[in-house]
């Protein structure tokens, strides 16, 4: 175990809270591939729950996930994610500027009908599945921020059992049909060895 | 062992529990919250039914090609192309449709929250009706039952293509309005049909009412009571068959059925000058109530009170009630096909009211209009106290009863209509009242609109939550616009 004694477990993957969930039973049924479905066409139409989700809960701590409150996209102690700009340079940005690129770049691709096609029998690019793991990168570093820095506003407005809820359906997703790598994973291991411990995902 | 330093060293929330409050959190942040976590839970609650329903029709299909005895090869094609069907059914619901998808042909209803036009979707050229409906109006009547009606309607999605009943497409909404994107029915209503030839034969009322049964019926057999059946409500189509509307709606969205609704209604015509009631109910002769009805008969149908000729008495009382109100609905449109009026028509709908609910000493056939035995039976049998009315143990008691002698109820759908819409064109509007609709503006959510719903944010959090999970689409468009 790589937590010491002297770093407390935070409250996220801490009972009563890690447990909380709206649903019983597995995700992994759910998420599967339905029979005779396009592959390309489940990805997208999971992508944009996702996306329209997190952003849900992202405008709920909005307000407090400042410039200040924020300085840099943080998850975690020593995980702070760099911004990588149009001319492919490094910068470290605080989180709601973070934040607001990330999801106005995703948005982008989510209106763009040549990367998600809209007009029946339009096929989708070669590269859909890069693109949708590209996107499950990012929203997954929201997740890892809300969680690390914005949680007790989550216990506050006592939302943690859904943001559960779609954290674990999330991941599950992921894992069917290997979107995240683990090493990206890495600032939540322990919220989602709980979860899996729970069978959710 | 027992080292008091190492289960300090246990974070567990006992040892630090978290006090919740929401003490300084901003009323845009709270509403927000509500929002995302009443979102989720709708999402997560038809998550699992989303499946279930794609499961289901994988199966129908397979068991019904399994009875069919074709090629291999031909079963393939088939399930390959229910798989496209289902991949085109998620891709239409990552696309936004939204007003201006649509083009407006003509105004051809107005209700009491809206109204409904003849629409062309503009990337297919499809035509639609559509019916919107002005949140603000619906939340002022009625706060809580908007989630219901949304419930039902989504139920509504799961029914197998009833004949009976109107298909909705989609919905939509935008701040202002809820859209309802239905087929078109281009026959027109019951209500104008009446208000053109007053009455019809007993032929051409059969036929109707034998309609209105199977479609009631139907309606109950999914599980919903209507109890808004009127001639507004049904519509004609193409070939000249019945169609209800206005199913699963009328439940939840019309707070004109609380029995305190009502309450308030009477009350205010006890009093003031203008809605005093006649005491003495002879004061205007029965043909002049006629007369002062058939004026009223559309301005009725437009108005948010909306007119209880129709609605049977245990409604109004709030006593409870089943799915007999319905066929007390029925009697009263016999009546009205047949004799020219509704049975308790009067000047104002207070009036209606008072005599629906004193039904016994109103309710009179008029000696000069000839009307067979059979169907002076029925409605006394329709128009009468709920545990004695024809139909309490089910349609067949009305299918059964001689008035309906002759008539095959299997094949309703398949006979020819007394009267077949002629069409020149698939927007041929010529059965609406098209002209007396004219002075309603053509645009929909326009900018005034959005500035004078915009500025109580109070009540913007009901009017969110209520409508919440309102927007879906119906699985056999997408079939439609493959097909
Ligand atoms: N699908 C349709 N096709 C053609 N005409 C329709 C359709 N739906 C409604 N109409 C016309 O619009 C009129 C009003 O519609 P509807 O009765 O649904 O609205 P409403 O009066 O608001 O109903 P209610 O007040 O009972 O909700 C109908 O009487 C009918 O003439």
């Amino acid at each position: 175990r790589k937590s010491s004694a002297s770093a407390p477990k935070p409250l996220f993957v801490t009972p009563p809270y890690v447990t909380a969930v709206l649903v019983k039973g597995s995700f992994a049924p759910m998420v599967q591939l339905p029979p005779h479905i396009d592959r390309d066409e489940w990805l997208a139409a999971n992508v944009f729950d996702f996306f329209q989700f997190i952003s849900l809960f992202y405008g709920t701590i909005a307000e407090y996930c400042t410039p200040k409150e924020c300085p840099t996209m943080s998850a975690g102690p020593g995980v702070d994610y760099a911004w990588v700009d149009g001319q492919r340079r490094s910068n470290k940005v605080p989180a709601p500027q973070y934040i607001d690129s990330t999801t106005t770049w995703i948005q982008g691709l989510l209106d763009d009908p040549d990367v998600f096609p809209t007009k029946s029998g339009q096929p989708f690019p070669k590269d859909h599945l890069a693109t949708v793991k590209l996107i499950f990168k990012h929203l997954f570093r929201i997740f890892a921020h809300m969680y690390h820095a914005h949680y007790d506003k989550v216990l506050h407005l006592a939302e943690e059992a859904h943001l559960n809820t779609v954290f674990a359906h999330f991941m599950c997703f992921a894992k069917e049909f290997d979107l995240l790598d683990k090493k990206e994973t890495e600032p939540l291991r322990d919220l989602i060895a709980e979860l899996e411990g729970m069978n959710l995902c | 062992m027992a080292d008091s330093s190492t289960s300090d060293s246990h974070d567990h929330a006992a040892d630090f529990p978290f006090e919740r409050s929401t003490e300084g959190f901003s009323s845009a942040t709270l509403e927000r919250a509500a929002t995302a976590k009443y979102k989720l839970e709708v999402f997560y609650k038809n998550l699992l039914d989303a499946t279930l329903e794609r499961q289901g029709r994988l199966q129908d299909l397979e068991r019904k090609l399994a009875a069919e005895s074709c090629s291999e090869e031909r079963k393939n094609r088939q399930i390959q192309a229910l798989g496209r069907k289902e991949s085109d059914f998620l891709r239409f619901r990552r696309v936004k449709l939204g007003v201006d998808d649509f083009m407006t042909v003509k105004v051809i209803g107005k209700g009491a929250f809206g109204e409904v036009r003849l629409v062309q979707k503009r990337d297919n050229g499809r035509i639609y009706a559509m019916k919107t409906l002005r949140k603000s109006e619906m939340v002022k009547k009625d706060q809580l039952a908007h989630v219901r009606a949304e419930r039902d309607l989504l139920a509504m999605s799961v029914d197998q293509n009833s004949p009976w009943v109107v298909q909705l497409y989609f919905s939509f909404q935008d701040p202002v309005f809820l859209y309802l994107i239905m087929e078109f029915l281009p026959g027109g209503d019951l209500m104008s049909m009446l208000i053109k030839y007053d009455t019809f034969t007993e032929d051409a009322t059969r036929f109707y009412m034998a309609e209105c049964i199977a479609a009631i019926e139907s309606v109950h057999t999914l599980g919903f009571i209507h109890r808004d059946i009127k001639p507004d409500n049904l519509l004609i189509d193409q070939s000249g068959h019945l169609k209800l509307t206005d199913f699963g709606l009328a439940t939840g969205f019309h707070a004109t059925h609380d029995s305190a609704y009502y309450q308030r209604l009477l009350d205010s015509g006890s009093s003031g000058k203008n809605g005093s009631i006649n005491l003495n109910p002879n004061a205007s002769s029965r043909t002049e109530q006629v007369l002062t009805w058939r004026k009223n008969r559309r301005a009725l149908a437009y108005s948010t009170v909306g007119t209880p000729d129709y609605i049977a008495p245990e409604v109004f009382l709030g006593t409870g009630y089943g799915k007999e109100c319905d066929w007390w609905s029925l009697g009263a449109i016999m009546f009205e096909c047949l004799v020219g009026y509704p049975p308790f028509c009067s000047d104002t709908p207070q009036e209606t009211y008072r005599k629906v609910i004193s039904w016994k000493n109103w309710l009179a056939i008029p000696e000069d209009v000839p009307l067979s035995w059979e169907a002076e039976d029925l409605i006394k049998r329709l128009l009468c106290d709920a545990p004695n009315r024809l139909g309490r143990n089910g349609a067949h008691e009305l299918k059964q009863h001689p008035y309906f002698r002759g008539v095959n109820f299997e094949t309703l759908r398949s006979t020819r209509p007394p009267f077949v819409p002629e069409l020149k064109s698939i927007t041929d509007t010529s059965y609406f009242p098209t002209d007396e609709l004219t002075h309603i503006s053509t645009s929909v959510g326009g900018s005034e609109d959005q500035s004078a719903e915009g500025g109580n944010a109070a009540e913007g959090i009901f009017k969110d939550l209520a409508f919440v999970g309102f927007t879906f689409r119906k699985f056999e468009t997408i079939r439609q616009n493959i097909e």
